[in-house]
């Protein structure tokens, strides 16, 4: 029996999605199965899908291999509890149960595949699936919280006399604190993170925690928007204690894959503009060096103060009104008209604006795109109708 | 007896001296060629540094051309072919005859290089050959080659283009002769003299097969290099410092208000260039230079070579220490700005594009191995470096002319040594120091000074990006000295 499936809940930076079907009579005859917890490392789970290989329900088997973060390919950015089994994943089997003891221990994702290494498949875990729904639970779905900040194993010895540190095995050094997020203005590069939630944090950045070492970001994993963590840290060899509000996700997503969403862009005098994310680079593999620079370096380099979007030349529909920008393709724009541009809003409302000239500046050197009002709109219908442009902007 | 080889030769390069020499020379004599007498044979063994292990050199390989005999009993090749030499053997044409050689001086922007023999009388009974400067478009022009039995091998090409090109070494932009001419490679480069008439038009630096054209570092050049060589401290080539683009977009002149019909817009004034001494400022649009016009392309009107960009006027026929006279349009007004024309110092660049005859500079501390950043560090990713290096310091590289005029050089850690020192580090190279024990690190120099003030027994390295700190144990440090000296068989810790 087949019948339409609808998305209730998705969610990117986990890759797991909620679907409902309407039809009720669709699930007579069905059990709905229980979630477990997390399998022992060893012991045995079934994977259960519709994989390569035939029409028919696929079971095989394996047993637990490791229990650790991973980046979650689908996003490309994300990392999450990841639980690693040796039982065959293929492609099919992701959205499948893994399955002990008659419970669901996991959903199948991703894995390598054979010319990469030999039984390596992954499973999204039970605590990341019980975070989903309890996110959606309010009927909307916040994204993952974020500490913003990056920290560094302290094993170095010199490293840890030299910033009061017993010999202990304990502590992580805080590397940056990004601007925007949850740590900004409450951790300083340089301290040392010595417990979360009173949770030990060991020299290799991992906390106990269900009987097991996990990375400390473990704690801040399980956490919703709007939750906090508290920090017991060492700053210039003084023991502090700060709490870290854990309002909004992570802003700077730039570097992850995004899906459901339309281009962004405005056209004007047949020039292109976008905001440069993920999918613009996966799409467009730019070689301009100074566009790399910003996307590459954008959080550590804290790119994103001036530019909360990287406002990129990315295309030119060619008219006699444009020939001469094409040097500046795959620039970002730095000024239109004088105005610093920070986002995509920023460029459609000086377009807007009426002025006799519009000067359009590149970041580095470079000469501006100067677009004269009366060509632009004596090209205007031209373009539009030769290039079929159907929408002049989507913001 | 001559061998059949010879033989074909000379039938084959007969065809060349038909104008000048109508009649047939006898076979058995040895060919009259003019241009034998200035012509020999230059092996340089060469020996570069090896900047992922800064303290040794790479395995020593060897490059041949030809050198071209000038006046004062110099010997004219090109700089890249005695780059980081050492030992330079010149070779008489035919009689194997051999001198050692020493370099008397050498320009990597202009890609040449003065030698003279250890022993002047080497070259008693050889001829100088002149300079022609008067190439056109479409002159023809002859590359001499040896042919490993010593006879000279010509080939006949006609140049093609005559324009301002880039050169290998720094990429600056200096008159180049483009000649088309199918040759075969004979001598393991292209260091070959071009001639007409017995006079030298310039010299080989680069051929491309498949076009069959070769670039010429051209005579004009050779002039300058010459003239300036011949000054008691050599000035080298000036350089205005600025960037700038066409002005050929209407929108954009109308927009600035420019009505002359040519000019170009500058787009970027190096600090501390002539150009920015002047007061040529971002946004100035350059109208003429000594009186020539400057065309929306940045070109101006050259009496013996035709259209060419104006930086031959800037760099080639002014001298270092020139004034040159700029018109210049700004807001509306047109400025005559007095520019003095001055070489810039390479080894200031923030990041230098060559290091070349010179070690590179470095200091080794507990197994931390820290370098000043320069090209030939990221050129040791390989043929393309610009995506293997390290991200980070090829963009430092690429922007340096963005940075602040104060930023000094970028002092980064380039590997770690694994010693007791360094545990927990593993992998953390590439990384860019800002302070050492609370001191700015702008140079190697600076790095040296602060690391004599340890801060409570420990060297504290500030970093640009994660892990953002380091501490090394001083103590430790000098306990560990010897086996690291040892083990790593470093000659020094460091050197400045």
């Amino acid at each position: 029996m087949s019948r339409p499936a609808r998305v209730l809940f998705i969610a990117h930076d986990c890759d797991l999605a909620l679907l409902a079907v309407d039809d009720a009579g669709f699930f007579k005859g069905t059990a709905a199965l229980d979630f477990g917890g997390i399998p022992a490392i060893e012991s045995v789970v079934s994977v259960y899908g519709y994989p390569i290989g035939g029409n028919r329900l696929s079971v095989t088997q394996g047993i637990v291999s490791r229990i650790d973060f991973q980046t979650y390919s689908h996003s490309g950015m994300d990392s999450h509890l990841t639980i690693q089994i040796d039982a065959a994943i293929n492609p099919g089997n992701s959205g499948g149960p893994v399955m002990q003891a008659g419970k669901v221990v996991g959903v199948a994702f991703q894995g390598y595949s054979g010319d990469v290494a030999q039984n390596v498949g992954y499973m999204i875990p039970t605590p990341v699936i019980r975070r989903f729904l309890k996110d959606i639970s309010d009927g909307h779905y916040d994204r993952y919280v974020d500490l913003g900040l990056s920290y560094q194993t302290l094993f170095n010895p010199a490293a840890r006399r030299a910033l009061g540190l017993k010999d202990d095995d304990l502590g992580v050094l805080v590397g940056s604190v990004y601007g925007g997020g949850s740590s900004e203005g409450i951790v300083k590069p340089g301290d040392v993170l010595l417990a979360i939630d009173g949770l030990p944090i060991s020299s290799d950045a991992t906390i106990p925690m269900d009987d097991d070492s996990v990375p400390l970001a473990e704690v801040v994993e399980r956490k919703f928007k709007g939750g906090s963590v508290t920090l017991d840290i060492l700053r210039d060899g003084k023991p502090e204690q700060l709490k870290i509000p854990l309002n909004g996700p992570w802003p700077f997503n730039l570097h992850s894959n995004a899906y459901d969403e339309d281009p962004r862009f405005v056209v004007f005098g047949g020039l292109i503009f976008q905001p440069a994310d993920q999918n613009f680079m996966s799409a467009h593999r730019p070689e301009d060096l100074r566009l790399r620079y910003l996307f590459d370096f954008y959080v550590e380099d804290k790119i994103y103060k001036d530019h909360p979007e990287l406002i990129v030349l990315s295309g030119i529909l060619a008219d006699p009104v444009n020939v001469f920008a094409n040097d500046s393709r795959y620039g970002v724009v730095d000024e239109i008209n004088g105005r610093k541009i920070r986002r995509l809003a920023d460029v459609a409302e000086e377009f807007a604006k009426p002025a006799d000239y519009y000067v359009i500046k590149m970041a580095g050197a470079g000469r501006p795109i100067v677009l004269e009002r009366k060509a632009v709109e004596a090209a205007r219908e031209r373009i539009l109708s030769r290039y079929a442009v159907t929408k002049e902007q989507n913001l | 007896m001559i061998p059949r080889a010879l033989a074909f030769l000379l039938l084959a390069a007969l065809p060349a001296f038909a104008g000048a020499t109508p009649q047939p020379k006898p076979l058995p004599e040895k060919p009259a060629d003019p241009a034998s007498a200035s012509i020999l044979r230059v092996n340089s063994t060469n020996q570069a540094y090896d900047f992922f292990r800064p303290w040794t050199k790479k395995a020593p390989y060897s490059r041949r051309g030809l050198g071209t005999l000038i006046d004062g009993g110099r010997i004219l090749v090109s700089a890249e072919l005695i780059a980081n030499h050492t030992f330079i053997e010149l070779e008489k044409a035919g009689t194997a005859e051999k001198s050692s050689a020493t370099v008397e001086r050498v320009d990597y922007d202009a890609n040449l290089a003065i030698l003279r023999p250890i022993d002047p009388v080497f070259i008693r009974d050889m001829k100088p050959m002149s300079l022609d400067r008067g190439a056109r478009v479409g002159d023809r022009a002859t590359v001499l080659q040896l042919e490993p039995n010593g006879e000279i091998a010509q080939t006949q090409g006609t140049i093609t283009s005559i324009a301002v090109g880039p050169y290998p070494l720094d990429n600056m932009g200096l008159l180049l002769f483009r000649l088309s001419a199918p040759m075969q490679q004979r001598d393991g480069s292209f260091t070959l003299p071009a001639v007409r008439d017995g006079r030298l038009l310039g010299l080989l630096m680069r051929y491309d097969a498949r076009s069959q054209t070769a670039d010429i570092i051209s005579s004009p050049v050779i002039e300058h290099f010459l003239a300036e060589a011949g000054k008691e401290s050599y000035g080298g080539f000036a350089r205005a410092g600025i960037g700038y683009a066409p002005t050929r977009d209407p929108q954009l002149r109308r927009y600035i208000g420019l009505n002359e019909p040519g000019g170009v817009y500058v787009t970027e004034v190096l600090a501390d260039s002539s150009g920015a001494r002047a007061g040529i400022l971002p946004g100035d649009v350059i109208l003429a230079v000594e009186g020539k016009p400057i065309d929306q392309d940045g070109n101006y009107e050259d009496p013996d070579f035709g259209r060419i960009a104006f930086s031959h006027l800037t760099n080639t026929i002014s001298h270092p220490g020139d004034t040159l006279a700029f018109r210049v349009f700004r807001e509306g007004k047109t400025l005559e700005l007095p520019v003095r024309m001055e070489a810039r110092d390479s080894t200031k660049a923030l990041s230098e594009s060559y290091v070349v005859d010179r070690a590179p500079r470095y200091i080794v501390l507990g197994g931390l191995v820290f370098m000043e950043l320069s090209r030939p560090y990221l050129q040791e990713w390989g043929g393309e470096w610009w995506k293997d290096a390290p991200q980070r310091l090829v963009y430092y590289d690429a922007f340096q002319n963005e940075l602040p005029k104060d930023r000094g050089k970028i002092v980064f850690i380039s590997q770690i040594l694994p010693s007791p020192d360094t545990i927990g580090y593993e992998g953390l190279d590439n990384l860019v120091v800002s302070k050492v024990n609370g001191q700015e690190i702008r140079s190697l120099d600076d790095l040296a000074e602060a690391i004599k003030s340890p801060v409570k027994g420990f060297q504290k390295i500030e970093l640009e990006e994660d892990p953002g700190i380091l501490f090394l144990d001083a103590a430790e440090i000098e306990a560990h000295r010897d086996t690291l000296v040892k083990k790593y068989a470093l000659p020094a810790l460091q050197r400045l």
